[in-house]
C-alpha cells in the first residue's frame, strides 16, 4: 500500500481567521435579516392560514407547500438567474436574502401556526366578548401568545436557516463557507478549513439551540399554564 | 463562443437522465444511511463504551452543520488527506449516507425512548435478554412512532440531494444549470426542475402515507 | 333590558334551546337554574354573541345579537364572568383588567389603570395587581374575572357558572363580592348551582330544563309550595340538590 501520510495541520490556517471572521459576518448578516423577513412573512402566513376565509388558508397553504417541497438550491438558481429576466436586478446578497426569508417563511408559519392553534379557545373568547375589535385580539392576544410558546420551534427554524445560508456560496456570495472555499483553494489544505467551518457551523447552532431554550424559559417563567 | 438554442427532445432526456441519477442516489444513501443511523442507535441501545458516545458526537456534529461543507470536506478535503481519488458521485454516496444516518439515528433514539421504560424493565424481569426485548417489544413500538418522523425525514433528504449537483454529479439540478446556461431561460428551467423535485416529495409523501394506514390497520386491536 | 324572544337553538338532532322568552330589566338580579345540559349556558353564550340562534331574536338595549353591529353595541354593554376564568395569561392581573377599557374605550392608561387598582383593591386584590394568573389562587383569578368585566362599566353582567370551578373556600370569597355587586344595583344574569346563593340574592329565578323555560317567578314564590315548587321536575331538582 505503500507509505500513508496523513498530513493534518490547523494551525497554517490561522492567518486566514481574518477572511474566515468577515466571511462569517457576511452570514450573520444575511441571517439575521432573512430571520426577520421570515418571521415576517411566516406571520403572515400563519395569520392566514388559521384564517376564518377559505381562499386565504389555500393561498397560504400552497406557499408553505411549494417552499418546503422544492430543494432550496433551485429556488435560489430560480430567483437568481430569473428575477433580473423581469428586469429586478438585485445582489447576490440581496437575492440571497430574499430566498432564505421565503424559505425560511413556510418554517416559520407552521411554528406560529402551531403555536396559535394552541391557545386556550376561553381566553380568545373573552377577548372577543369585551369587544375588543379583531385586530387588537391579534395584536395584544393571539400573536403575543402564539410567538412566546413558538420560541423554541423559532430557534430550530433558526438553526435550519444559518445551515441554509451556506448554499449561497453557490451564487458567489463570500459568506462563510465562500470565503472558506477561497481559503481552501490558497491554502491547499481543504481538509483542515472545511473541518474546522463543520465544528464552526456546529458550535454556533448549538449556541442558537441554547439561546432559544433561555428565551422559551424566561419568557415563560410567569406565564405558565 | 457560446451558442444559445431552444430547447430540443434531447433535453427531456437529459432530464430524465439527471432525474435517474437523482432518485438513485437518494435511494442509495436512504438505505445506507439507514443501516448506519440505526447501527449507531444500537450501539447507544446496547450502551457499548467508546463507540456509542462516538457515534452520537459524530451524529450531532453532522445534524449541525451544512451538507454543503460536508461534501466539500468529503470531496475536496479526503483526497488531500488521505492521499486518493474521490470521484463525484463517490462523494456524494458517502457525504450524504453519513447526514442521512445521522437523522435516522436520532429518529430512532428518540423512537426507542418513546417506548415506556416499564414494558423494557417488565421484559428483563421476565428474563428476556436485551437483543429479545428490542426485538419483540421495543422495535415495532418504536418503528411506529419513529414513522412519522422518518416520512419527513425523507422528503427533507430528497432535497438534500440537489446539493450534489454543486460538486459536479449530473443529477437532476446539474442538468437544469446546463440547461439554464445554454437556453438562457431560467423561469422555464428552474420550474421544471422545481416542479419535477416536488412531485418526487408528493410522491414519497403518498407512499408513506399508504403505509402508515396499512401499518395502523395491522394494530387496530391494540386500541382500547 | 335584555330581550329573548323565541330563542331556540339545536345541535345536530338536540335542541339545546326550545322558544325560550325571557326579559331581564336594568336593576334586575335574575338567576338561571336547572340541571346539566339544559341549556343554561348556552343561553348567555347567544346573549353575548359566542353562539347563534337557529331560531327567536335576543336583543340588549334595542342591539340585535344576529346582527355584526348589534352584537359590537350588545358587547359593549355587557360585561361576561366565565366558569373557567378566561384570564389572558401573559398579562398581569393589571392589564387583564385594563386591555379593553384602553383600546376599545380610548381611556387613556393612567386613568384605566387607576380605575383598575381601585377596582382590584375593592375585591381584596390590592397587592397583587402585578402578579400573572399562574401566579394566583382559582378564588383571585375569578375575582380579576370580575373585575376585567367590571371594568367596562357594563349594564349588565352576565355569569356563567363562575364558581363551579373553585372549592367550597373560594366559592365563599367569590360570592361575597357578587353578593355586594347585586346589592349595589348592578343587573346580573347568573347561571348557577348555587341554590343558597340564589335564593338570597335574586329578584328573580329562571329553571330551564331539557331547553324549556319551566319557570319564571320571584324569588321567594319560586321556592313555595305553591308556587316553583308545584311543578314537580323543579320539586325533584331542588330536592336532589339539598341533598348534596
Amino acid at each position: 500500500m505503500g507509505e500513508c501520510s496523513l498530513q493534518f495541520d490547523p494551525t497554517s490556517l490561522v492567518p486566514y481567521f481574518g477572511d474566515l471572521a468577515a466571511g462569517a459576518r457576511l452570514s450573520a448578516l444575511a441571517c439575521a435579516l432573512a430571520l426577520a423577513g421570515s418571521l415576517l412573512l411566516g406571520t403572515l402566513m400563519a395569520l392566514m392560514r388559521t384564517a376564518a376565509s377559505a381562499p386565504a388558508r389555500r393561498a397560504a397553504g400552497v406557499y408553505v407547500d411549494v417552499f418546503r417541497n422544492v430543494p432550496f438550491i433551485v429556488q435560489l438558481f430560480f430567483l437568481f438567474y430569473g428575477l433580473p429576466e423581469i428586469g429586478l436586478e438585485l445582489s447576490a446578497f440581496a437575492t440571497g436574502v430574499l430566498a432564505l426569508s421565503l424559505a425560511g417563511g413556510a418554517f416559520t408559519s407552521d411554528a406560529i401556526r402551531a403555536g396559535i392553534l394552541a391557545i386556550d379557545p376561553g381566553v380568545l373568547e373573552a377577548a372577543e366578548v369585551s369587544g375588543l375589535p379583531r385586530s387588537a385580539i391579534y395584536r395584544r392576544i393571539v400573536l403575543p401568545i402564539a410567538l412566546r410558546s413558538a420560541v423554541r420551534p423559532l430557534g430550530s427554524v433558526f438553526v435550519n436557516l444559518i445551515l441554509t445560508s451556506s448554499i449561497l456560496s453557490a451564487i458567489t456570495l463570500n459568506e462563510l463557507t465562500g470565503s472558506a472555499k477561497i481559503v481552501a483553494a490558497d491554502t491547499f489544505q481543504p481538509f483542515e478549513v472545511y473541518a474546522l467551518l463543520l465544528v464552526l457551523y456546529a458550535v454556533l447552532t448549538w449556541l442558537v439551540s441554547l439561546s432559544a431554550g433561555a428565551l422559551h424559559r424566561r419568557l415563560n417563567r410567569e406565564h405558565a399554564r | 463562443m457560446m451558442r444559445y438554442t431552444d430547447f430540443t427532445s434531447h433535453d427531456l432526456f437529459l432530464l430524465l437522465q439527471g432525474l435517474g441519477v437523482s432518485v438513485a442516489l437518494f435511494a442509495a444513501t436512504t438505505l445506507i444511511g439507514g443501516v448506519i443511523g440505526l447501527g449507531w442507535a444500537l450501539l447507544r441501545y446496547y450502551r457499548v463504551p467508546l463507540l456509542a458516545p462516538a457515534a452520537a458526537l459524530l451524529a450531532e456534529l453532522l445534524k449541525n452543520s451544512p451538507v454543503l461543507v460536508q461534501l466539500f470536506l468529503v470531496f475536496f478535503g479526503l483526497p488531500v488527506l488521505l492521499e486518493t481519488d474521490l470521484t463525484p458521485v463517490q462523494a456524494a454516496l458517502i457525504t450524504l449516507s453519513g447526514n442521512t444516518a445521522a437523522f435516522i439515528y436520532v429518529i430512532a433514539v428518540s423512537a426507542i425512548e418513546s417506548v415506556g421504560r416499564e414494558q423494557i424493565e417488565t421484559a428483563r424481569v421476565f428474563g428476556l435478554s436485551r437483543w429479545q426485548t428490542l426485538r419483540r417489544i421495543v422495535a415495532p413500538q418504536a418503528a411506529a412512532f419513529g414513522f412519522g418522523p422518518l416520512a419527513g425525514l425523507l422528503i427533507n433528504q430528497l432535497q438534500v440531494t440537489s446539493l450534489i449537483s454543486v460538486i459536479g454529479v449530473i443529477d437532476l439540478t446539474k442538468v437544469g444549470a446546463i440547461l439554464n446556461l445554454r437556453t438562457l431561460k431560467p423561469f422555464i428551467v428552474w420550474t421544471v426542475i422545481g416542479l419535477l423535485y416536488y412531485l418526487m416529495a408528493r410522491l414519497i409523501a403518498g407512499a408513506c402515507a399508504r403505509v402508515e394506514a396499512r401499518l395502523r390497520a395491522h394494530r387496530e386491536w391494540k386500541g382500547l | 333590558m335584555i330581550h329573548i324572544e323565541g330563542a331556540s337553538k339545536r345541535f345536530g338532532s338536540n335542541t339545546i334551546l326550545d322558544g325560550i322568552d325571557l326579559r331581564i330589566a336594568p336593576g334586575e338580579v335574575v338567576s338561571i337554574l336547572g340541571p346539566s345540559g339544559s341549556g343554561k349556558s348556552t343561553l348567555i353564550r347567544c346573549i353575548n354573541g359566542l353562539e347563534k340562534l337557529d331560531g327567536g331574536s335576543i336583543s340588549v338595549d334595542g342591539h340585535r345579537v344576529d346582527d355584526p353591529k348589534g352584537l359590537q353595541l350588545a358587547r359593549r354593554c355587557s360585561g361576561t364572568v366565565f366558569q373557567l376564568f378566561n384570564l389572558y395569561p401573559h398579562m398581569t392581573a393589571l392589564q387583564n383588567i385594563t386591555l379593553a377599557p384602553i383600546e376599545v374605550l380610548k381611556i387613556p392608561r393612567a386613568r384605566a389603570e387607576q380605575a383598575a387598582r381601585e377596582l382590584l383593591a375593592s375585591v381584596g386584590l390590592g397587592e397583587r395587581a402585578d402578579l400573572y394568573p399562574s401566579q394566583l389562587s382559582g378564588g383571585q383569578r375569578q375575582r380579576v374575572g370580575i373585575c376585567r368585566a367590571l371594568a367596562m362599566q357594563p349594564r349588565y353582567l352576565l355569569l356563567d357558572e363562575v364558581t363551579s370551578a373553585l372549592d367550597p373556600e373560594m366559592t365563599a370569597e367569590v360570592l361575597a363580592i357578587l353578593g355586594k355587586l347585586a346589592r349595589s344595583g348592578t343587573t346580573m344574569l347568573f347561571v348557577t348551582h348555587e341554590i343558597d346563593f340564589a335564593r338570597e340574592i335574586s329578584d328573580r329565578i329562571v329553571f330551564l330544563d331539557g331547553g324549556r323555560l319551566l319557570a319564571d317567578l320571584p324569588a321567594a314564590q319560586f321556592f313555595a309550595f305553591d308556587g316553583g315548587l308545584a311543578q314537580p321536575r323543579i320539586a325533584q331538582f331542588l330536592s336532589k340538590m339539598n341533598k348534596s
